[in-house]
């Protein structure tokens, strides 16, 4: 289930990324590269004796400080998981990791429209569930309506 | 019209024309098969369905809102889907009536507090019954539709009355 | 007698070789260069989001040559309604009420991934009663959703006799699963810890009565719609997604189960009572309509075999862990996933220690067979895409949160 965390560092550093803590937390084995390095070490791997060959999850958390992304990994063929941690600023580039993993289009569409982020590299870099003016709703600043708002609907 | 001046009022025989119309129209009114979100499950398809059938009632659903004379929201609306409610309830030939189904189109629902969700759809278009419910049971939903026909036989005793005072 | 043939050579198009004719008769109007030089328009169609067969709110831009579709884009957000940002103001045992409302006819597998991703944050195990009622009412919302594919798929199709078929077979599982939870659609009965209250007296009966009855249903509906003729036409072959591009776009569920690829949550990454019900997991070849449509149509056949051991198999003891009204968990992120109707549901949490998630994040099946849906329209015709729409089974309350 967990993959082998010196085999997983020995990729990292394969594809430039030094030093990367790859840690076991109760999500699972995880290991937070830099923004600009995640489309290379998302395909290094894919193509790795691992077999990470499916992205099944991708999502964005607002951390107060920044924008952390967090891509799911699974490969079938060895039944294990790994969670590639990148953290990005407000308002940053998000690197499109579609030629890796196509199903990573729409959810990355997702998450830079509901945090704000600026979607780098994708085919179809539109926004996908709101219209336009509307702002990054999934961030911490925007609040939720508040009950006086809806009372007085 | 000249046949009201030989009819009675009430009487089963000879029944004024509009009223006649009036009868039809409230006993066979088709809905726009039209369901956003969760309450489409409950009403155009289970309130349709074999047990709750509607079609008893004369209450059929039609794919094209040229064709429609109630407009079922069922479901949340939001401000990307409130232009196309809006271009739907605009395209529907007189006369229209609108049924607000379920919380969220009475007024918001459980997701009330997300700044994408419109406060119910009677911001975006003239509603004439609600039924509360999340979702509403069939059973409901089919009460609302008596209610609508109540409401559509109260609205040409208004007329006819207003009528009859006047001239 | 003259030839009846000779009385026709009048009327214009329809007598041999009058299209060589130097002019047509008058008062007949063709095309300027004949028939076979007629072309073809490329059209950007919208369907959507008020048609009657996009399975919801999901809007479809397609352009077409004629009618092979070129290229085709969905348009989605029509139902977004923050499913994601609300979960950050409720409580732990609130968010089976939200999970409802995204996948809505498989209530019941969001409030496990929710009930399951919580139980790992605390360390709580579910007692033995617990796990197999969630079992059970889970293999039933299974078969309740499945026959609103089945019927829908059917209308796709153009069948719509047996539409209400699926919908009378649908009121007798909503009937116990109301005696079992008190609700019909918003069931709100699994709860982490759990479930919220203990099977009614009688109930194993209905089940029973249930069960029994629906094999012989089961064949009947797949007789209705699969033994016919034009279905099959229309479906078999139609729609093809090899096991390499269901892998790539991230397919679960039964879409990637009939490409080749069996892999089941119930089995790879077992919950609940899983591990001690006997069942089949069906695997198709070659990734067409006509596996999707064969593959559930098995699985409602095992669900109706996991209920039935459910209900003979039902251990006593506690329905639930003593687990605490207001759940505080402790700081930590974790990820649980179930096997809905419509694939892998899945459910990421990040506590941070308070009585709200700080983040919480629903992984939705549909959205990644939208995505194909986009990859494998292309040189089909139009009415095959409201038939691949339908063969994929999206619902968009999880696709758009």
């Amino acid at each position: 289930m967990l993959p082998d965390a010196t085999v997983v560092r020995s990729i990292l550093s394969a594809a430039g990324v030094h030093d990367a803590p790859a840690e076991e937390t109760s999500l699972g084995l995880v290991c937070r590269v830099p923004a600009s390095r995640a489309p290379s070490v998302l395909a290094a791997m894919r193509e790795s004796e691992l077999d990470f060959r499916m992205l099944a999850d991708m999502l964005g958390t607002d951390t107060g400080e920044d924008i952390e992304i967090t891509y799911h990994l699974r490969s079938l063929s060895r039944d294990e998981e790994l969670y590639v941690k990148t953290a990005l600023p407000y308002d940053g580039d998000l690197h499109s990791v579609w030629n890796t993993f196509p199903s990573a289009l729409l959810p990355e569409r997702e998450t830079a429209e509901l945090f704000g982020l600026k979607l780098v590299g994708h085919p179809n870099p539109k926004r996908l569930f709101t219209t336009e003016g509307i702002e990054p709703l999934l961030r911490k600043s925007v609040p939720q309506r508040s009950v006086e708002e809806v009372r007085e609907r | 019209m000249a046949i009201d001046r030989f009819t009675g009022e009430h009487s089963v025989a000879f029944i004024r024309s509009e009223q006649l119309f009036d009868l039809a129209r409230r006993h066979s009114l088709w809905y726009l098969a039209f369901g956003i979100a969760c309450c489409a499950i409950e009403a155009p398809m289970s309130a349709s369905g074999p047990r709750f059938d509607f079609d008893r009632m004369g209450v059929f659903f039609r794919a094209s809102p040229r064709q429609a004379d109630v407009m079922i929201v069922a479901g949340t609306v939001n401000r990307k889907m409130a232009e196309t409610v809006r271009m739907l309830y605009d395209q529907m030939p007189e006369p229209k009536w609108v049924v607000a189904m379920g919380a969220c189109a009475s007024t918001g629902g459980p997701f009330r507090e997300y700044p994408n969700v419109v406060l119910g759809v009677d911001k975006v278009v003239p509603v004439d019954v609600y039924i509360p419910g999340c979702p509403p049971r069939p059973e409901s939903v089919q009460y609302g539709f008596i209610q609508l026909q109540e409401k559509i036989k109260a609205q040409t005793e208004e007329r006819l009355a207003a009528r009859r005072d006047g001239s | 007698m003259s030839d009846p043939r000779d009385l026709v050579t009048d009327v214009g198009l329809l007598a041999e070789g009058a299209h060589d004719a130097g002019s047509p008769p008058a008062g007949i109007r063709r095309a300027p260069t004949g028939v076979d030089g007629l072309t073809t328009e490329h059209l950007i169609i919208n369907m959507g989001p008020q048609h009657p067969s996009t399975h919801g709110v999901l809007r479809l831009i397609v352009e077409v040559d004629g009618e092979e579709i070129v290229a085709a884009e969905t348009s989605l957000g029509y139902l977004h309604r923050g499913i994601e940002k609300l979960a950050e103001t409720r409580r732990y045992n609130q968010l089976g009420t939200l999970m409802d409302r995204g996948d809505y006819v498989s209530g019941m597998h969001g409030e496990q991934a929710a009930a399951l991703a919580t139980e790992r944050l605390l360390e709580v195990d579910v007692p033995a009663k617990g796990q197999w009622i969630r079992c059970l009412v889970a293999e039933l919302t299974r078969i309740a959703s499945h026959l609103i594919w089945y019927g829908t798929f059917g209308l796709d199709t153009g069948a719509m006799g047996q539409f209400l078929y699926a919908m009378r077979d649908r009121e007798s599982i909503l009937d116990i699963l109301e005696a079992i939870s008190g609700a019909r659609m918003m069931f709100n009965y699994i709860r982490p810890g759990g479930v919220v209250a203990d099977l009614p007296a009688g109930i194993d009966g209905r089940i029973r009565r249930f069960c029994n009855g629906f094999d012989a249903y089961l064949d009947e509906h797949h007789a209705l719609l699969g033994g016919n003729e034009i279905f099959q036409a229309r479906v078999q072959g139609v729609g093809e997604i090899d096991a390499d591009t269901a892998l790539a776009f991230g397919l679960t569920g039964a879409n990637l189960r009939a490409s080749g690829f069996g892999w089941d949550v119930r089995r790879e990454r077992p919950y609940d009572a899983y591990p001690q019900l006997d069942f089949d997991v069906p695997v198709g070849t070659t990734g067409d309509a006509w596996d999707r449509y064969m593959v559930r149509m098995e699985e409602m056949r095992q669900a109706n075999r996991m209920v039935r051991q459910c209900v003979d198999g039902m251990p006593e003891g506690d329905f639930t862990a003593k687990v605490p009204k207001v759940v505080r968990p402790p700081e930590g992120e974790v990820y649980a996933s179930v096997e809905s109707s419509r694939g892998e549901t899945g459910v990421h949490v990040v506590s941070d220690g308070s009585d709200t998630p700080y983040r919480y994040h629903y992984r939705a099946p549909s959205l990644f067979a939208c995505q194909v849906l986009e990859e494998i329209l292309p040189g089909h015709l139009i009415a095959d895409a409201v038939m691949l729409i339908g063969s994929l089974d999206i619902m968009l309350g999880e696709t758009d949160r």
